[in-house]
């Protein structure tokens, strides 16, 4: 990781320099007449749209926070994750500022622990640079020492978001589109073994946590400040989060008592608790007593997140062995 | 102190190791008092009370200063149950110098992988460990030690106490 801490804490470039090159990005009539220049990115409330925080010599504008849905709520807002502008490049940023976060994580009835680490993110930015399949970045300390991750920004959808409205339904999304998914998928899982191997975990795999980013075509896992004290298996919430990807994959979306009632399907009268998924217990995990043209060899893989399971995977490993059983013929 | 599981006495009798996998939890003591009460008036037994402390990354703390504290009150935590536990294995019988006690601070995936390896190397020919019942649910998201030892526990004898 690269240091500012060390260095003057004098602003390297002066109001007029800066208003220069925020002109040379967003036009003579648009610059900002008062604006604060930023070191110490300490109090993330005190940076606002427009400011400019100076992070190892480089200048960025600061745009909009950005926002995300978590634990039910939506659309949170994360003042502490801006949109910004290079302001030598001019290319568009994520800066994560610090937020030294304890957070109750919920998953179905469970409760426990979680904290925002900037420097575990900091860390796997490090060991994933050149990795087609994570978000990119660096991470700089601010002059007060705060590591603040500046981040490519990645233009392009959520993985969840892109395979809707894919087919006329649900057989056809699943024999012409899934198995490109689920290649994909399996990609996406030995990139998060690549975590695992070197003694590190994602620490919050959801499928929203998945990009595709536009300009290079391939997907990429994002997210990484999420830590969690582990005792008995460090990857087993991993693998929940792989395992909930790919039970929303095989289904063309989450199928939930709720839809079903609504439906008023006859399914319902041959789901048994056992065919639920473990955690979440409305949504269903053995999707082959939905659609009974999904392949044992996936459903196999299905079942071990669902209630009537009695043996877990422990590993990515594990878990692509049987991702490669699979095939889906017309 | 050094361990020889497999030291004989003038009799010709093999000593027996056994390691007790502990934390601070009530099923941690059942162990324990099992242990005590059925191998306490054997003689040739040789126990090892084993406290793995789990270290997360540095960077799971806000700063170093955190990261001491817990480890400092995981120590202290650790030395009094330990010392505890000891008593009960002088209590039903067990020698003093038959009864060591270790605590060990590591970093890996999981406890239950330290435990293994501290077996592996001293050569334990028995583990016990108590169960904690954690629900399905929390078995598959967080793991569960002691199914883990008796998956991955090789060459050994492993009593989970319920």
């Amino acid at each position: 990781m690269e240091t500012q801490a060390a260095q003057d804490k004098k602003p390297p470039y002066s109001f007029r320099q800066l208003q220069e090159m925020i002109a040379a990005y967003l036009g003579p009539d648009n610059v900002p007449q008062r604006f604060k220049i930023i070191t110490d990115t300490s109090d993330f409330f005190q940076v606002d749209y427009n400011d400019v925080v100076i992070l190892a010599g480089v200048p960025y504008l600061m745009r909009n926070y950005t926002r995300e849905g978590r634990f039910g709520l939506d659309d949170e807002p994360k003042y502490w994750v801006r949109k910004a502008i290079d302001l030598k490049n001019r290319e568009a940023k994520i800066i994560k500022l610090v937020f030294h976060e304890e957070i109750e994580a919920r998953v179905g009835e469970l409760v426990f622990k979680c904290v925002r680490s900037p420097g575990k993110e900091a860390a796997i930015l490090e060991m994933v640079a050149g990795h087609s399949n994570f978000m990119q970045g660096i991470a700089i300390q601010d002059t007060a020492g705060n590591i603040v991750r500046i981040l490519d920004f990645i233009q392009g959808k959520r993985f969840d978001e892109l395979i809707f409205k894919l087919a006329a339904n649900h057989e056809e999304f699943f024999y012409e589109h899934l198995p490109g998914y689920l290649a994909i998928y399996a990609e996406m899982v030995k990139a998060i073994g690549f975590l695992h191997e070197q003694g590190q975990k994602h620490g919050d795999i959801r499928r929203d946590h998945i990009m595709l980013d536009r300009k290079t075509g391939t997907y990429r896992w994002i997210d990484f400040d999420y830590d969690y004290y582990h005792a008995a298996n460090m990857f087993g919430y991993d693998l929940f989060g792989l395992g909930n990807i790919l039970v929303f994959l095989v289904g063309g979306g989450d199928i939930t008592v709720q839809q079903l009632q609504a439906k008023e399907s006859s399914h319902l009268e041959t789901l048994t608790p056992e065919d639920m998924n473990i955690i979440f217990n409305n949504r269903v995990a053995n999707i082959q007593k939905i659609y009974p043209y999904v392949p044992d060899a996936l459903n196999y893989i299905l079942l071990h997140f669902s209630n009537g399971a009695n043996l877990y995977y422990e590993n990515t490993g594990q878990l692509l062995a049987d991702l490669e059983e699979v095939h889906i013929n017309a | 102190m050094s361990i020889d599981h497999t030291k004989c006495d003038i009799t010709g009798m093999v000593e027996r190791h056994i390691m007790i996998a502990v934390d601070s939890s009530d099923n941690a003591r059942r162990a324990v008092l099992f242990v005590g009460d059925f191998f306490g008036c054997y003689e040739g037994f040789q126990v090892t009370l084993l406290h793995i402390i789990l270290e997360p990354e540095a960077t799971f703390f806000p700063n170093n200063d955190e990261r001491q504290k817990w480890l400092t009150d995981k120590h202290t935590e650790a030395k009094k149950v330990m010392e505890e536990y000891k008593h009960i294995l002088l209590d039903a019988g067990f020698p003093e110098d038959k009864v060591n006690v270790r605590i060990d601070t590591m970093r890996a995936p999981s406890v239950a992988d330290c435990i293994i390896k501290e077996q592996e190397e001293m050569k334990c020919c028995t583990i016990v460990i108590g169960r904690r019942g954690i629900s399905k649910k929390e078995e598959f998201i967080f793991g569960s030690t002691s199914n883990r030892i008796i998956h991955e526990a090789k060459k050994c004898a492993v009593l989970v106490i319920e």
